[in-house]
């Protein structure tokens, strides 16, 4: 099966994914019990998801732990088979597990590890050339580029188990990519990484998807990433889609705040008549408005009290995502 | 072939890993050793009682004991490990990695761990047979050396696949250790040729554990015992054996959901 250029590279159709998993209450009485009955109950842990991707995109996966996003990942990576709906990724389905399909795919997950723990991450390399019968040629110059790109340089001779947290996923990373894949999936790529090493990572997957033309979809806990690489995010919460977007439009679309920060000339004004006071530094005051009201609220501030300053900000993009969840769960 | 060349590089990948731990092989050695000498003994005790156990001679079981050490040193060398290492990945989920591979995902969990130094005992187990053969003056002819051969790789084929059965199990069971332990116990059964156990425990020796085509059909082959029926028996146990295992792996394959995140 073969893949016209101008098609996406994901294609998910009400896709979903139920578990059954044991249920029993505590106690040695309901442990025994359910030795010989076994109550089960059906987690649905992708409820009916759909979305395309275009070759290229990188989109930011998001939700809050339980979401259904790993299920997701999973799914399209062929590690699950869909209790129903439909996922094809580069035209295949991935449960399939083609070794055609899986040649042009990868997966970094940030909780585990696939390189050999007491070698150098040379010898894993030397491994996935193996498993993938990548010329040699070619393999070295994929090697020795993103050893570069990612400034690991003689770290690739050391046991990977006397590597830094950030350097083991650097390794990791440069595991996953020596087949070239033309879809990137990553799972938490940053997690328990210090911000600098966060930021290096972030900017080497950039840099990737625009030399390579790669399609990237990550999932992190860190609004960071997600603000730094993706332009669409797809908010997910339990099993569904929330939101499917731009991110500054999922900013638009779910902050029902403003957030103003005011500075008077003097002391011994209220404030409070004009929105909720949420932070007070001498004679900077931070106010908490309704986005409809942000016009009218700033043009009476500057008509009625001694304005120094004034910024109008929209909130930051994990109190957002905080409150979709919120409201979702309310 | 695809095969060997994987077989290659990860047999390499495992030897480098076990090098880092020296130690291992001065310790493995003095326990091939110990195992030795208790196994020698044992069978000087029951000389002492008779000279012929179930056709047996003590020169012939001597070849059994070798040929025993031989299949329990691949057993630890290789395949334990792996369905060890199998085992722990379903259980924490890094199986993930091995199914985004484009390989046969039962050909990558089998190859992945190299004790080498578990290779003492195959040495050792070879060379005790060798002495059985030229105590017992037991001559054989290329045919029978072939034969030899062949029914080793197929009481490989079977141990391998045996294990493998069990170690399926780990999909839905997480302890795997009591069957690890299980399976040893049974297996050291195979240190006597499996004629002189009672009917209902050579059945099971054959059938159930396959201990009797790993250990004793080699040895009958090597002293001239093999019939024909066996020979056919032994050849389709082990791919019966197999293609069972492939299934078990197979559904065990289908319930893996992975450890979640």
């Amino acid at each position: 099966m073969s893949l016209q250029t101008d098609q996406p590279v994901v294609v998910v159709n009400n896709l979903s994914k139920t578990y059954e998993v044991p249920e029993r209450d505590a106690g040695l009485l309901a442990a025994l019990r359910s030795l010989v009955h076994r109550r089960v109950r059906s987690i649905h842990a992708v409820a009916g998801v759909s979305f395309t991707i275009q070759a290229g995109e990188i989109v930011g996966f998001l939700g809050p732990n339980g979401a259904g996003k790993t299920t997701t990942l999973k799914m399209l990576t062929g590690l699950l088979h869909p209790t129903g709906g439909e996922a094809r990724v580069l035209g295949y389905l991935p449960a399939r597990r083609e070794p055609a399909f899986l040649r042009q795919i990868t997966l970094v997950m940030g909780n585990r590890n696939q390189l050999q723990w007491d070698l150098p991450a040379l010898d894993s390399f030397e491994l996935i050339r193996a498993i993938y019968r990548l010329p040699i040629a070619g393999f070295r110059s994929t090697r020795d580029e993103l050893i570069e790109l990612l400034e690991v340089g003689d770290l690739v001779k050391k046991p990977v188990r006397n590597l830094s947290l950030g350097e083991r996923m650097k390794m990791e990373i440069i595991g996953a990519l020596l087949h070239r894949p033309k879809v990137l999936f990553l799972d938490e790529p940053t997690l328990g990484l210090d911000v600098t090493m966060q930021r290096r990572i972030r900017a080497f997957i950039a840099e990737y998807n625009r030399r390579t033309g790669a399609t990237v979809m990550l999932t992190s806990h860190y609004m960071a990433d997600v603000e730094a690489l993706c332009r669409r995010v797809i908010v997910i919460h339990h099993g569904r889609v929330l939101f499917d977007g731009q991110l500054s439009g999922l900013v638009e679309q779910f902050a029902a705040y403003r957030t103003l920060v005011v500075t008077l000339a003097e002391h011994g004004i209220d404030l409070a008549a004009f929105g909720e006071v949420i932070a007070r530094d001498g004679l900077r005051y931070t106010l908490r408005i309704p986005k409809a009201a942000a016009p009218l609220i700033t043009a009476r501030l500057l008509a009625e009290a001694p304005v120094v300053d004034l910024v109008v900000e929209e909130p930051p993009i994990d109190d957002v995502i905080e409150q979709v969840f919120a409201v979702e769960a309310a | 072939m695809e095969l060997a060349r994987l077989v290659v590089v990860f047999a390499r990948v495992g030897i480098l890993n076990e090098l880092q731990y020296r130690v291992n092989f001065f310790f493995q050695i003095l326990e091939s050793a110990i195992a030795l000498l208790t196994a020698l003994i044992s069978l000087a005790l029951v000389f002492r009682h008779t000279t012929m156990l179930a056709g047996w001679q003590p020169a012939e079981l001597l070849v059994v004991m070798g040929i025993y050490g031989l299949m329990s040193g691949i057993v630890q060398a290789v395949i334990q490990p792996n369905m060890v290492r199998l085992a722990r990945d379903v259980f924490d989920g890094r199986l993930d990695y091995i199914l985004t591979k484009p390989v046969d995902a039962q050909l990558l969990i089998s190859i992945r761990e190299w004790q080498v130094w578990r290779f003492t005992n195959v040495g050792l187990g070879l060379l005790v047979a060798g002495v059985g053969m030229i105590w017992g003056q037991i001559g054989f002819d290329v045919w029978q050396a072939l034969l030899f051969v062949g029914m080793l790789l197929c009481g490989i084929l079977a141990l391998y696949s045996f294990w493998l059965i069990l170690t399926s199990t780990s999909f839905i069971i997480v302890q795997i250790e009591n069957l690890i332990n299980l399976f040893e116990g049974l297996f050291a059964a195979g240190r006597w040729p499996v004629s002189i156990y009672p009917g209902w425990l050579r059945v099971l020796l054959t059938f159930v554990v396959p201990v009797a085509f790993a250990v004793t059909v080699p040895a009958e082959a090597l002293t001239a015992r093999l019939t024909g029926a066996t020979l056919v028996l032994a050849v389709g146990v082990s791919v019966g054996l197999f293609v069972i295992a492939r299934l078990c792996w197979r559904w065990g394959l289908s319930r893996y959901s992975g450890a979640s995140a």
